[in-house]
């Protein structure tokens, strides 16, 4: 596959589909940096970028795969693409594209080029979340996709610098997978710079379990 | 002579002084007040996103706090004494921290 195709299939793909940081806004404040942490039984990934601007980030992404057996590692850029303030209510659709290699069985070997393209929107007020992912890769060897969304709700709402809490509900659709469809509940906390989510997925009896921290 | 050497100094001092002290007391006077700023702003509705506000905001030299008001959507920033931060400033800083600036007020204390 030549480049030309390889960017085509990736973004006919792309728009279709997703990933599991449906949960995490990839760009932070100009000169801020941020480490994710993400892990659902299926896949554990490290993501740590920093944004030069409150519309950017660039950094290292690193995906283990456990399910589909390959472990991806390279550079990820993400862009703020419009965002919406209103006096109760921010949203914003965001840009997500890496490159780098995956290794096929994460043991070394056949080692190939690799890249992902995403899309991601959130909306939130202080009682209300919604967020929607699409990601899709083209591993060298295969492509794969996913695409999830979220509804959340914060049963009380407090102030800054209290602790947050939000129940959520994630939907997550991966084609290939053997359960291609999974429901999580889960819940978020957050405090200061610190995020938190547990959630348990029964279709797949996997538990759900990420970090986010900024500084 | 002696007394007219003396007498002119002391004149002179009469006229200078007032006006020297006039100045530290105003110079003291500017010191000690401290601006509060305030910037009303739209799309503040989560608390571990607007920490980008207290990053941004404190790294600049006329900051002395920030604290964030989630209930009404406020920034309220008080200076160092006799320090000032422009409403162009301000202005830039919430769109660096992500947000839409509404309106500044400022109160002196």
């Amino acid at each position: 596959m030549n480049s030309l195709q390889y960017a085509g299939a990736v973004l006919v793909i792309g728009f279709a589909l997703a990933s599991p940081e449906a949960e995490a806004r990839p760009v932070s404040y100009p000169g801020g940096w941020t480490a994710m942490q993400l892990n659902n039984g299926d896949m554990s990934s490290i993501h740590i970028h920093y944004s030069p601007t409150f519309r950017d980030s660039i950094g290292l992404y690193s995906e283990r795969n456990w399910g589909e057996d390959w472990h991806f590692t390279g550079v990820q850029y993400n862009r703020l693409v419009k965002r919406w303030n209103t006096p109760d209510s921010q949203a914003n659709v965001y840009f997500k594209a890496a490159a780098g290699q995956v290794d096929p069985f994460g043991d070394g070997a056949d080692v190939e080029a690799a890249g992902f393209i995403g899309i991601g929107a959130d909306w939130e007020t202080r009682r209300w979340f919604a967020s929607y992912e699409g990601r899709a890769y083209d591993l060298g060897f295969t492509q794969d996709a996913r695409q999830s969304a979220r509804i959340g709700v914060a049963p009380y709402i407090g102030d800054y610098g209290d602790l947050h809490t939000w129940l959520m509900l994630q939907v997550e659709n991966q084609p290939e997978a053997d359960t291609p469809t999974t429901l999580t509940p889960l819940v978020r906390f957050f405090y200061d710079v610190q995020l938190l989510e547990i959630g348990y997925t029964p279709e797949s009896e996997e538990l759900m379990l990420n970090w986010i921290v900024r500084f | 002579m002696k007394l007219i050497s003396i007498a002119a100094i002391a004149a002179s001092l009469a006229i200078t002084m007032p006006a020297a002290l006039a100045e530290q007391a105003q110079v003291a006077e500017a010191a000690a007040t401290q601006t509060m700023v305030t910037a009303k702003v739209n799309g503040m509705v989560c608390d571990f996103c607007a920490r980008a506000v207290t990053k941004v905001f404190g790294k600049e030299d006329a900051v002395e706090n920030v604290h964030v008001d989630l209930d009404n959507g406020e920034i309220h920033v008080t200076l160092k004494a006799g320090a000032d931060l422009s409403d162009e400033r301000v202005a830039t800083l919430v769109k660096k921290s992500g947000y839409d600036l509404v309106s500044v007020e400022r109160e002196t204390a």
